[in-house]
Protein backbone atom coordinates (compact mmCIF):
# COMPACT_ATOMS: atom_id res chain seq x y z
CA UNK A 1 0.00 0.00 0.00
CA UNK A 2 2.49 2.15 0.75
CA UNK A 3 4.40 1.89 -2.80
CA UNK A 4 0.96 2.29 -4.31
CA UNK A 5 0.27 5.79 -2.29
CA UNK A 6 3.72 6.75 -3.48
CA UNK A 7 2.87 6.10 -7.56
CA UNK A 8 -0.55 7.74 -6.66
CA UNK A 9 1.03 10.19 -5.45
CA UNK A 10 3.09 11.26 -8.23
CA UNK A 11 0.62 10.28 -10.79
CA UNK A 12 -2.04 12.48 -9.11
CA UNK A 13 0.23 14.81 -8.05
CA UNK A 14 -0.69 16.55 -11.50
CA UNK A 15 2.88 16.55 -12.78
CA UNK A 16 2.90 17.05 -16.96
CA UNK A 17 4.66 13.54 -18.00
CA UNK A 18 5.07 14.32 -21.76
CA UNK A 19 2.74 16.78 -21.77
CA UNK A 20 -0.20 14.32 -20.64
CA UNK A 21 -2.04 14.35 -17.66
CA UNK A 22 -2.33 10.55 -16.19
CA UNK A 23 -4.70 9.95 -14.43
CA UNK A 24 -4.65 8.63 -10.47
CA UNK A 25 -4.91 5.47 -10.04
CA UNK A 26 -8.23 3.74 -9.50
CA UNK A 27 -8.45 1.10 -6.90
CA UNK A 28 -11.69 0.22 -5.65
CA UNK A 29 -10.88 -1.19 -3.06
CA UNK A 30 -10.32 2.76 -1.33
CA UNK A 31 -12.41 5.10 -1.30
CA UNK A 32 -10.79 7.71 -0.07
CA UNK A 33 -9.77 8.08 -4.22
CA UNK A 34 -13.66 8.47 -5.15
CA UNK A 35 -13.26 12.16 -6.89
CA UNK A 36 -16.69 14.25 -6.59
CA UNK A 37 -18.17 15.10 -9.82
CA UNK A 38 -16.55 12.26 -11.96
CA UNK A 39 -19.03 10.29 -12.97
CA UNK A 40 -16.04 7.87 -15.45
CA UNK A 41 -14.48 5.73 -13.75
CA UNK A 42 -11.21 6.56 -13.54
CA UNK A 43 -8.59 3.49 -15.25
CA UNK A 44 -5.54 2.73 -13.82
CA UNK A 45 -2.68 3.58 -16.17
CA UNK A 46 1.19 3.08 -16.43
CA UNK A 47 3.54 5.57 -16.85
CA UNK A 48 3.77 5.11 -20.67
CA UNK A 49 2.48 8.49 -22.21
CA UNK A 50 -1.18 7.18 -22.80
CA UNK A 51 -3.51 9.83 -23.07
CA UNK A 52 -6.28 8.31 -21.25
CA UNK A 53 -9.86 9.61 -21.58
CA UNK A 54 -9.54 12.04 -18.48
CA UNK A 55 -12.61 14.62 -18.62
CA UNK A 56 -9.83 16.84 -17.38
CA UNK A 57 -8.47 16.93 -20.62
CA UNK A 58 -11.84 18.32 -22.35
CA UNK A 59 -11.53 21.83 -20.83
CA UNK A 60 -10.98 24.91 -22.49
CA UNK A 61 -7.40 26.00 -22.19
CA UNK A 62 -6.87 22.63 -23.67
CA UNK A 63 -8.77 22.81 -27.18
CA UNK A 64 -6.70 25.48 -28.14
CA UNK A 65 -3.60 23.63 -27.76
CA UNK A 66 -5.28 20.65 -29.44
CA UNK A 67 -5.86 22.44 -32.60
CA UNK A 68 -2.79 23.83 -32.38
CA UNK A 69 -0.59 20.23 -32.34
CA UNK A 70 -3.63 19.37 -34.95
CA UNK A 71 -2.91 22.07 -37.41
CA UNK A 72 0.85 21.65 -36.85
CA UNK A 73 0.57 17.69 -37.56
CA UNK A 74 -1.19 18.14 -40.93
CA UNK A 75 1.56 20.84 -41.75
CA UNK A 76 3.84 18.46 -41.45
CA UNK A 77 1.98 15.48 -43.76
CA UNK A 78 1.42 17.77 -46.64
CA UNK A 79 5.25 18.95 -46.09
CA UNK A 80 5.84 15.30 -46.38
CA UNK A 81 3.77 14.27 -49.02
CA UNK A 82 5.23 17.26 -51.38
CA UNK A 83 8.66 15.87 -50.38
CA UNK A 84 7.88 12.61 -51.70
CA UNK A 85 6.05 13.81 -54.55
CA UNK A 86 9.52 15.30 -55.28
CA UNK A 87 11.62 12.75 -54.55
CA UNK A 88 9.43 10.36 -56.83
CA UNK A 89 9.34 13.22 -59.44
CA UNK A 90 12.80 13.02 -59.47
CA UNK A 91 13.19 9.77 -60.07
CA UNK A 92 11.27 9.01 -62.18
CA UNK A 93 12.50 11.95 -64.40
CA UNK A 94 15.61 10.34 -64.52
CA UNK A 95 14.31 7.01 -65.42
CA UNK A 96 12.20 8.13 -67.93
CA UNK A 97 15.87 10.68 -69.38
CA UNK A 98 17.47 6.96 -69.36
CA UNK A 99 14.35 5.24 -71.15
CA UNK A 100 14.81 8.64 -73.73
CA UNK A 101 18.18 7.90 -74.33
CA UNK A 102 18.78 4.25 -74.99
CA UNK A 103 15.52 4.51 -77.63
CA UNK A 104 17.72 7.33 -78.96
CA UNK A 105 20.81 5.01 -79.78
CA UNK A 106 18.50 2.24 -80.82
CA UNK A 107 17.31 4.86 -83.23
CA UNK A 108 20.27 6.10 -84.32
CA UNK A 109 21.74 2.41 -84.72
CA UNK A 110 18.45 1.37 -87.01
CA UNK A 111 19.28 4.11 -88.82
CA UNK A 112 22.88 4.37 -89.32
CA UNK A 113 24.02 0.89 -89.33
CA UNK A 114 21.15 -0.19 -91.22
CA UNK A 115 23.48 -2.68 -93.28
CA UNK A 116 25.37 -4.69 -91.23
CA UNK A 117 22.92 -4.60 -88.06
CA UNK A 118 22.34 -8.17 -86.81
CA UNK A 119 19.68 -9.65 -84.85
CA UNK A 120 21.17 -10.71 -81.55
CA UNK A 121 22.49 -6.61 -81.90
CA UNK A 122 18.75 -5.69 -82.29
CA UNK A 123 17.26 -8.41 -78.93
CA UNK A 124 19.67 -6.63 -77.25
CA UNK A 125 18.53 -2.86 -77.57
CA UNK A 126 15.17 -4.47 -76.79
CA UNK A 127 16.23 -6.34 -74.13
CA UNK A 128 17.55 -3.18 -72.90
CA UNK A 129 14.69 -1.11 -73.57
CA UNK A 130 12.45 -3.46 -71.82
CA UNK A 131 14.86 -3.71 -68.36
CA UNK A 132 14.94 -0.47 -68.43
CA UNK A 133 10.72 -0.13 -68.79
CA UNK A 134 10.25 -2.37 -65.92
CA UNK A 135 12.70 -0.28 -63.68
CA UNK A 136 10.07 2.97 -64.31
CA UNK A 137 7.46 0.34 -63.26
CA UNK A 138 9.13 -0.68 -60.60
CA UNK A 139 9.42 2.99 -59.57
CA UNK A 140 6.06 3.84 -59.89
CA UNK A 141 4.54 0.98 -57.80
CA UNK A 142 7.13 1.71 -55.18
CA UNK A 143 5.58 2.50 -51.73
CA UNK A 144 7.26 5.69 -51.13
CA UNK A 145 5.66 7.03 -54.54
CA UNK A 146 2.65 8.88 -53.82
CA UNK A 147 -0.37 8.08 -56.32
CA UNK A 148 0.08 10.52 -59.31
CA UNK A 149 -3.83 10.25 -60.18
CA UNK A 150 -4.37 12.43 -57.67
CA UNK A 151 -2.41 14.83 -58.78
CA UNK A 152 -3.89 17.44 -61.52
CA UNK A 153 -1.62 19.33 -64.04
CA UNK A 154 -3.39 22.26 -65.73
CA UNK A 155 -1.88 24.69 -67.95
CA UNK A 156 -2.25 27.71 -66.44
CA UNK A 157 -1.23 30.07 -69.44
CA UNK A 158 -1.04 28.93 -73.25
CA UNK A 159 0.67 31.28 -75.98
CA UNK A 160 1.38 31.19 -79.40
CA UNK A 161 5.30 32.86 -79.09
CA UNK A 162 7.88 31.01 -78.84
CA UNK A 163 9.37 30.49 -75.34
CA UNK A 164 12.86 29.83 -74.73
CA UNK A 165 13.33 28.08 -71.35
CA UNK A 166 10.66 25.42 -72.59
CA UNK A 167 13.09 25.18 -75.79
CA UNK A 168 16.05 24.75 -73.90
CA UNK A 169 14.18 22.42 -71.40
CA UNK A 170 12.77 19.67 -73.65
CA UNK A 171 15.89 20.18 -76.11
CA UNK A 172 14.62 22.08 -78.64
CA UNK A 173 11.56 19.78 -79.77
CA UNK A 174 8.71 21.85 -77.94
CA UNK A 175 9.52 25.53 -79.55
CA UNK A 176 6.28 26.71 -78.18
CA UNK A 177 3.16 25.96 -76.00
CA UNK A 178 0.58 26.45 -77.45
CA UNK A 179 -3.52 24.87 -77.95
CA UNK A 180 -1.87 22.54 -80.23
CA UNK A 181 0.67 21.38 -78.03
CA UNK A 182 -0.92 21.02 -75.40
CA UNK A 183 -3.57 18.27 -76.27
CA UNK A 184 -0.94 16.10 -77.09
CA UNK A 185 1.40 16.50 -74.47
CA UNK A 186 -1.03 16.85 -71.08
CA UNK A 187 -3.09 13.61 -72.66
CA UNK A 188 -3.56 11.29 -69.79
CA UNK A 189 -6.73 9.05 -71.96
CA UNK A 190 -5.59 7.35 -75.45
CA UNK A 191 -6.73 8.59 -78.26
CA UNK A 192 -10.62 8.34 -79.67
CA UNK A 193 -10.09 5.90 -82.41
CA UNK A 194 -7.47 3.67 -79.69
CA UNK A 195 -10.46 3.96 -76.97
CA UNK A 196 -12.67 2.62 -79.52
CA UNK A 197 -10.84 -0.12 -80.19
CA UNK A 198 -10.47 -0.81 -76.69
CA UNK A 199 -13.74 -1.28 -76.08
CA UNK A 200 -14.17 -3.66 -79.36
CA UNK A 201 -11.69 -5.62 -78.00
CA UNK A 202 -13.24 -5.61 -74.67
CA UNK A 203 -16.75 -5.97 -75.82
CA UNK A 204 -15.09 -9.24 -77.74
CA UNK A 205 -13.71 -10.58 -75.10
CA UNK A 206 -16.41 -10.16 -72.67
CA UNK A 207 -18.82 -11.78 -75.55
CA UNK A 208 -16.53 -15.11 -75.60
CA UNK A 209 -16.80 -16.52 -72.12
CA UNK A 210 -14.95 -17.26 -69.12
CA UNK A 211 -14.68 -20.72 -69.60
CA UNK A 212 -13.73 -20.64 -73.88
CA UNK A 213 -11.80 -17.92 -72.88
CA UNK A 214 -9.51 -20.23 -70.40
CA UNK A 215 -9.28 -22.88 -73.03
CA UNK A 216 -8.16 -20.62 -75.19
CA UNK A 217 -5.21 -19.22 -73.13
CA UNK A 218 -4.34 -23.06 -72.31
CA UNK A 219 -4.28 -24.06 -75.70
CA UNK A 220 -1.84 -20.55 -76.45
CA UNK A 221 0.44 -22.16 -73.37
CA UNK A 222 0.91 -25.34 -74.44
CA UNK A 223 1.34 -24.32 -77.98
CA UNK A 224 4.01 -22.21 -76.86
CA UNK A 225 5.83 -24.83 -74.71
CA UNK A 226 6.02 -26.91 -77.28
CA UNK A 227 7.50 -24.63 -79.58
CA UNK A 228 10.33 -23.61 -76.79
CA UNK A 229 10.72 -27.45 -76.34
CA UNK A 230 11.22 -28.24 -80.08
CA UNK A 231 13.63 -25.75 -80.34
CA UNK A 232 15.64 -26.06 -77.35
CA UNK A 233 15.24 -30.00 -78.86
CA UNK A 234 16.97 -28.61 -82.17
CA UNK A 235 19.80 -26.49 -80.59
CA UNK A 236 21.05 -28.74 -78.43
CA UNK A 237 21.48 -31.69 -80.82
CA UNK A 238 22.77 -29.90 -83.55
CA UNK A 239 25.41 -28.76 -81.07
CA UNK A 240 26.84 -32.08 -79.68
CA UNK A 241 24.37 -34.67 -79.69
CA UNK A 242 24.64 -34.81 -83.88
CA UNK A 243 27.57 -35.03 -84.08
CA UNK A 244 28.46 -37.70 -81.09
CA UNK A 245 27.00 -40.79 -82.07
CA UNK A 246 28.77 -41.25 -85.76
CA UNK A 247 31.36 -39.10 -85.53
CA UNK A 248 33.66 -39.27 -83.08
CA UNK A 249 37.22 -38.41 -84.17
CA UNK A 250 38.87 -39.91 -81.64
CA UNK A 251 39.61 -43.07 -79.81
CA UNK A 252 41.11 -42.35 -75.78
CA UNK A 253 42.18 -46.12 -75.51
CA UNK A 254 44.12 -45.72 -79.39
CA UNK A 255 45.56 -42.41 -77.97
CA UNK A 256 46.94 -44.44 -74.77
CA UNK A 257 48.26 -47.20 -76.84
CA UNK A 258 49.79 -44.73 -79.16
CA UNK A 259 51.46 -42.62 -76.54
CA UNK A 260 52.91 -45.98 -74.75
CA UNK A 261 54.39 -47.29 -77.61
CA UNK A 262 56.22 -43.93 -78.57
CA UNK A 263 57.35 -43.59 -74.97
CA UNK A 264 58.58 -47.05 -74.24
CA UNK A 265 57.97 -48.95 -76.77
CA UNK A 266 54.47 -50.97 -75.91
CA UNK A 267 52.90 -53.02 -78.65
CA UNK A 268 56.08 -52.36 -81.12
CA UNK A 269 58.76 -55.00 -82.23
CA UNK A 270 59.68 -55.75 -78.58
CA UNK A 271 60.45 -58.76 -79.64
CA UNK A 272 62.78 -61.20 -78.37
CA UNK A 273 64.91 -63.23 -80.64
CA UNK A 274 64.17 -67.11 -79.96
CA UNK A 275 64.20 -70.62 -82.08
CA UNK A 276 62.19 -70.04 -84.96
CA UNK A 277 60.75 -73.45 -85.72
CA UNK A 278 57.40 -71.96 -87.06
CA UNK A 279 56.94 -70.14 -90.59
CA UNK A 280 59.13 -67.08 -90.55
CA UNK A 281 56.56 -64.18 -89.36
CA UNK A 282 56.69 -63.89 -85.91
CA UNK A 283 53.20 -64.12 -85.24
CA UNK A 284 51.11 -61.61 -83.17
CA UNK A 285 47.58 -60.83 -81.98
CA UNK A 286 46.00 -58.69 -84.23
CA UNK A 287 45.36 -55.14 -84.04
CA UNK A 288 42.18 -55.52 -82.10
CA UNK A 289 44.67 -56.46 -78.97
CA UNK A 290 46.31 -53.32 -79.16
CA UNK A 291 42.91 -51.43 -79.77
CA UNK A 292 41.71 -53.16 -76.51
CA UNK A 293 44.44 -51.25 -74.60
CA UNK A 294 45.38 -54.57 -72.77
CA UNK A 295 47.50 -53.74 -69.65
CA UNK A 296 50.89 -55.00 -68.84
CA UNK A 297 52.94 -55.74 -71.48
CA UNK A 298 52.18 -56.71 -75.10
CA UNK A 299 55.00 -58.78 -76.46
CA UNK A 300 55.37 -59.71 -79.80
CA UNK A 301 55.30 -63.45 -80.29
CA UNK A 302 58.05 -64.65 -82.49
CA UNK A 303 57.54 -67.91 -84.01
CA UNK A 304 57.67 -69.46 -80.39
CA UNK A 305 58.75 -73.04 -79.29
CA UNK A 306 56.99 -73.78 -76.69
CA UNK A 307 60.81 -72.50 -74.36
CA UNK A 308 58.94 -69.19 -74.63
CA UNK A 309 56.34 -70.44 -71.57
CA UNK A 310 59.13 -69.47 -69.20
CA UNK A 311 58.68 -65.93 -67.58
CA UNK A 312 61.02 -63.71 -68.58
CA UNK A 313 62.75 -61.11 -66.34
CA UNK A 314 64.90 -58.63 -66.97
CA UNK A 315 68.30 -59.23 -68.01
CA UNK A 316 67.84 -62.80 -68.65
CA UNK A 317 68.46 -63.67 -72.43
CA UNK A 318 66.95 -66.15 -74.34
CA UNK A 319 68.46 -68.52 -76.42
CA UNK A 320 68.54 -67.53 -79.52
CA UNK A 321 68.07 -69.39 -82.81
CA UNK A 322 69.88 -67.85 -86.07
CA UNK A 323 67.26 -65.80 -87.57
CA UNK A 324 68.41 -64.11 -90.92
CA UNK A 325 68.15 -60.28 -90.69
CA UNK A 326 67.91 -59.85 -86.72
CA UNK A 327 69.87 -57.07 -84.95
CA UNK A 328 73.28 -57.88 -83.42
CA UNK A 329 73.38 -60.26 -80.22
CA UNK A 330 73.01 -59.92 -76.67
CA UNK A 331 69.78 -58.13 -76.86
CA UNK A 332 69.39 -56.90 -72.89
CA UNK A 333 65.55 -55.48 -73.21
CA UNK A 334 63.75 -54.36 -70.13
CA UNK A 335 60.74 -55.64 -69.66
CA UNK A 336 58.34 -54.55 -66.38
CA UNK A 337 56.54 -57.11 -66.45
CA UNK A 338 56.04 -60.74 -67.29
CA UNK A 339 52.70 -61.68 -69.36
CA UNK A 340 51.81 -65.19 -70.84
CA UNK A 341 50.49 -64.55 -74.13
CA UNK A 342 47.47 -66.11 -74.93
CA UNK A 343 48.15 -67.86 -78.33
CA UNK A 344 51.58 -70.07 -78.53
CA UNK A 345 52.84 -70.89 -81.41
CA UNK B 1 72.27 -42.62 -65.02
CA UNK B 2 69.25 -40.94 -65.28
CA UNK B 3 70.36 -37.53 -65.88
CA UNK B 4 69.75 -35.42 -62.58
CA UNK B 5 66.66 -32.77 -62.81
CA UNK B 6 66.86 -29.60 -64.90
CA UNK B 7 66.66 -27.30 -61.73
CA UNK B 8 69.79 -28.56 -59.48
CA UNK B 9 72.08 -28.39 -62.69
CA UNK B 10 74.38 -25.50 -62.27
CA UNK B 11 74.25 -23.10 -64.91
CA UNK B 12 77.74 -23.11 -65.75
CA UNK B 13 78.89 -22.62 -69.46
CA UNK B 14 77.83 -24.59 -72.33
CA UNK B 15 74.43 -25.11 -74.04
CA UNK B 16 71.27 -23.90 -72.29
CA UNK B 17 69.00 -27.02 -71.26
CA UNK B 18 65.77 -27.06 -73.54
CA UNK B 19 62.86 -28.38 -72.47
CA UNK B 20 60.68 -29.94 -74.50
CA UNK B 21 57.01 -29.40 -73.70
CA UNK B 22 54.39 -31.89 -75.01
CA UNK B 23 50.49 -32.37 -75.70
CA UNK B 24 49.48 -36.09 -76.96
CA UNK B 25 46.19 -36.66 -78.55
CA UNK B 26 45.08 -38.94 -81.38
CA UNK B 27 42.80 -38.75 -84.46
CA UNK B 28 41.34 -42.41 -86.13
CA UNK B 29 41.77 -42.91 -89.82
CA UNK B 30 38.30 -41.12 -91.24
CA UNK B 31 38.99 -37.92 -89.54
CA UNK B 32 42.69 -37.28 -90.04
CA UNK B 33 41.19 -35.09 -93.33
CA UNK B 34 39.66 -32.61 -91.41
CA UNK B 35 42.28 -32.61 -88.85
CA UNK B 36 44.78 -31.66 -91.71
CA UNK B 37 42.55 -29.02 -93.58
CA UNK B 38 41.96 -27.40 -89.79
CA UNK B 39 45.79 -27.41 -89.09
CA UNK B 40 46.44 -26.34 -92.64
CA UNK B 41 44.23 -23.00 -91.35
CA UNK B 42 45.30 -22.59 -88.06
CA UNK B 43 48.96 -23.15 -88.38
CA UNK B 44 52.07 -21.61 -90.52
CA UNK B 45 51.44 -21.13 -94.44
CA UNK B 46 53.77 -23.42 -95.39
CA UNK B 47 53.60 -26.20 -97.95
CA UNK B 48 52.31 -29.57 -96.34
CA UNK B 49 55.15 -31.44 -94.97
CA UNK B 50 55.33 -35.54 -95.26
CA UNK B 51 57.62 -37.51 -93.30
CA UNK B 52 58.57 -40.94 -93.43
CA UNK B 53 61.23 -41.41 -90.20
CA UNK B 54 62.29 -44.80 -88.96
CA UNK B 55 63.15 -44.66 -85.10
CA UNK B 56 65.16 -47.02 -82.98
CA UNK B 57 65.75 -46.88 -79.12
CA UNK B 58 68.50 -47.40 -76.99
CA UNK B 59 69.09 -48.59 -74.01
CA UNK B 60 71.95 -48.63 -72.19
CA UNK B 61 71.76 -50.99 -68.69
CA UNK B 62 73.98 -49.85 -66.23
CA UNK B 63 74.38 -50.63 -62.08
CA UNK B 64 71.24 -48.65 -61.83
CA UNK B 65 67.68 -49.43 -62.49
CA UNK B 66 66.13 -47.32 -64.78
CA UNK B 67 68.39 -47.61 -68.26
CA UNK B 68 69.63 -44.61 -70.26
CA UNK B 69 67.12 -44.19 -73.28
CA UNK B 70 68.37 -42.53 -76.70
CA UNK B 71 66.61 -42.36 -79.49
CA UNK B 72 67.87 -42.71 -82.98
CA UNK B 73 65.71 -41.38 -85.80
CA UNK B 74 66.93 -41.21 -89.62
CA UNK B 75 64.50 -39.94 -92.71
CA UNK B 76 63.76 -42.75 -94.71
CA UNK B 77 62.60 -40.45 -97.26
CA UNK B 78 65.00 -37.78 -97.26
CA UNK B 79 68.41 -39.10 -98.75
CA UNK B 80 71.31 -37.38 -97.57
CA UNK B 81 69.60 -36.19 -94.33
CA UNK B 82 71.45 -36.67 -90.84
CA UNK B 83 70.73 -38.97 -88.41
CA UNK B 84 68.92 -37.41 -85.29
CA UNK B 85 70.13 -38.16 -81.40
CA UNK B 86 67.65 -37.42 -78.98
CA UNK B 87 67.69 -37.98 -75.06
CA UNK B 88 64.39 -37.16 -73.41
CA UNK B 89 64.42 -37.06 -69.84
CA UNK B 90 61.94 -37.75 -66.95
CA UNK B 91 58.56 -35.71 -67.26
CA UNK B 92 58.86 -33.01 -64.66
CA UNK B 93 55.66 -33.02 -62.34
CA UNK B 94 54.26 -31.61 -59.48
CA UNK B 95 52.82 -27.83 -61.57
CA UNK B 96 49.38 -29.39 -61.88
CA UNK B 97 48.63 -25.59 -63.35
CA UNK B 98 51.69 -26.87 -65.99
CA UNK B 99 49.47 -27.12 -69.23
CA UNK B 100 51.82 -29.52 -71.02
CA UNK B 101 53.96 -32.48 -70.21
CA UNK B 102 57.72 -30.99 -69.68
CA UNK B 103 60.99 -32.91 -69.65
CA UNK B 104 64.63 -32.35 -70.50
CA UNK B 105 65.49 -32.86 -73.91
CA UNK B 106 68.77 -32.90 -76.13
CA UNK B 107 68.90 -32.64 -79.77
CA UNK B 108 71.83 -33.69 -81.92
CA UNK B 109 72.54 -34.28 -85.51
CA UNK B 110 74.75 -37.03 -86.44
CA UNK B 111 76.26 -38.80 -89.42
CA UNK B 112 75.36 -42.25 -90.42
CA UNK B 113 77.16 -44.46 -88.40
CA UNK B 114 75.33 -44.01 -85.22
CA UNK B 115 73.88 -46.90 -85.09
CA UNK B 116 77.61 -48.80 -84.85
CA UNK B 117 78.60 -46.12 -82.39
CA UNK B 118 75.97 -46.75 -79.97
CA UNK B 119 76.47 -50.22 -80.42
CA UNK B 120 80.11 -49.94 -79.51
CA UNK B 121 79.56 -47.66 -76.76
CA UNK B 122 77.43 -50.37 -74.77
CA UNK B 123 73.92 -49.40 -75.87
CA UNK B 124 71.43 -52.06 -77.07
CA UNK B 125 68.40 -51.44 -79.34
CA UNK B 126 65.51 -51.88 -77.94
CA UNK B 127 62.65 -51.39 -80.31
CA UNK B 128 61.64 -49.31 -83.36
CA UNK B 129 59.14 -48.30 -85.45
CA UNK B 130 58.68 -46.41 -88.45
CA UNK B 131 56.40 -43.19 -87.74
CA UNK B 132 54.40 -41.74 -91.16
CA UNK B 133 52.90 -38.64 -91.42
CA UNK B 134 52.87 -34.83 -91.75
CA UNK B 135 54.51 -31.82 -89.70
CA UNK B 136 53.21 -28.33 -89.26
CA UNK B 137 54.29 -25.34 -87.50
CA UNK B 138 53.34 -22.32 -85.85
CA UNK B 139 55.78 -20.24 -84.46
CA UNK B 140 57.68 -22.21 -82.36
CA UNK B 141 55.32 -25.02 -81.96
CA UNK B 142 55.62 -27.85 -84.06
CA UNK B 143 52.49 -29.86 -84.87
CA UNK B 144 52.77 -33.59 -85.82
CA UNK B 145 50.44 -36.21 -87.49
CA UNK B 146 51.74 -39.57 -88.19
CA UNK B 147 50.85 -43.24 -87.76
CA UNK B 148 52.94 -45.61 -86.29
CA UNK B 149 53.54 -48.71 -87.89
CA UNK B 150 55.52 -51.98 -86.00
CA UNK B 151 58.07 -53.59 -87.40
CA UNK B 152 57.48 -56.90 -88.18
CA UNK B 153 60.94 -58.48 -89.77
CA UNK B 154 63.72 -56.71 -87.42
CA UNK B 155 65.81 -54.46 -89.46
CA UNK B 156 63.85 -54.64 -92.38
CA UNK B 157 61.84 -51.47 -92.95
CA UNK B 158 59.52 -52.54 -95.50
CA UNK B 159 57.40 -54.89 -93.92
CA UNK B 160 55.67 -52.86 -91.53
CA UNK B 161 52.31 -53.13 -90.12
CA UNK B 162 50.28 -50.25 -88.95
CA UNK B 163 49.98 -50.26 -85.04
CA UNK B 164 46.03 -49.22 -84.72
CA UNK B 165 43.86 -47.12 -86.43
CA UNK B 166 44.60 -44.12 -85.59
CA UNK B 167 47.36 -41.23 -86.08
CA UNK B 168 49.12 -40.02 -82.88
CA UNK B 169 48.73 -35.75 -82.47
CA UNK B 170 51.80 -33.92 -80.83
CA UNK B 171 52.36 -30.58 -80.35
CA UNK B 172 55.76 -29.99 -78.97
CA UNK B 173 57.94 -27.05 -78.55
CA UNK B 174 61.55 -27.14 -77.51
CA UNK B 175 61.86 -23.37 -75.86
CA UNK B 176 64.44 -22.72 -72.91
CA UNK B 177 63.93 -24.07 -69.40
CA UNK B 178 61.44 -21.94 -67.10
CA UNK B 179 59.32 -20.64 -69.64
CA UNK B 180 56.11 -21.84 -68.33
CA UNK B 181 54.29 -19.17 -70.43
CA UNK B 182 54.59 -21.26 -73.65
CA UNK B 183 52.30 -23.66 -72.02
CA UNK B 184 49.85 -21.54 -72.07
CA UNK B 185 49.85 -20.65 -75.81
CA UNK B 186 50.20 -24.62 -76.45
CA UNK B 187 46.64 -25.02 -74.29
CA UNK B 188 45.36 -22.02 -76.08
CA UNK B 189 46.24 -23.53 -79.73
CA UNK B 190 44.75 -27.04 -78.52
CA UNK B 191 41.40 -25.50 -77.76
CA UNK B 192 41.23 -24.91 -81.32
CA UNK B 193 41.56 -28.34 -82.21
CA UNK B 194 38.57 -29.78 -80.10
CA UNK B 195 36.66 -31.07 -80.84
CA UNK B 196 38.39 -33.22 -83.61
CA UNK B 197 41.30 -33.83 -81.21
CA UNK B 198 41.60 -33.67 -77.56
CA UNK B 199 45.20 -32.76 -76.92
CA UNK B 200 46.48 -33.40 -72.96
CA UNK B 201 49.16 -34.24 -70.94
CA UNK B 202 49.35 -38.04 -70.69
CA UNK B 203 51.97 -39.33 -68.19
CA UNK B 204 53.43 -42.55 -69.83
CA UNK B 205 54.39 -44.02 -66.45
CA UNK B 206 50.45 -44.06 -66.24
CA UNK B 207 50.52 -46.77 -69.11
CA UNK B 208 53.20 -48.58 -68.49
Amino acid sequence: MGKRNQLVEVLGSGKRLKGLRVDAVYNPNTTDRKQPGYPMPMRSCYLTGVCTPSPWLFSPPFYVSYLLIWVTNLFLLVQREEKQLEASLDALLSQVADLKNSLGSFICKLENEYGRLTWPSVLDSFALLSGQLNTLNKVLKHEKTPLFRNQVIIPLVLSPDRDEDLMRQTEGRVPVFSHEVVPDHLRTKPDPEVEEQEKQLTTDAARIGADAAQKQIQSLNKMCSNLLEKISKEERESESGGLRPNKQTFNPTDTNALVAAVAFGKGLSNWRPSGSSGPGQPGQPGAGTILAGTSGLQQVQMAGAPSQQQPMLSGVQMAQAGQPGKMPSGIKTNIKSASMHPYQR
Amino acid sequence: MEAPPVTMMPVTGGTINMMEYLLQGSVLDHSLESLIHRLRGLCDNMEPETFLDHEMVFLLKGQQASPFVLRARRSMDRAGAPWHLRYLGQPEMGDKNRHALVRNCVDIATSENLTDFLMEMGFRMDHEFVAKGHLFRKGIMKIMVYKIFRILVPGNTDSTEALSLSYLVELSVVAPAGQDVVSDDMKNFAEQLKPLVHLEKIDPKRLM
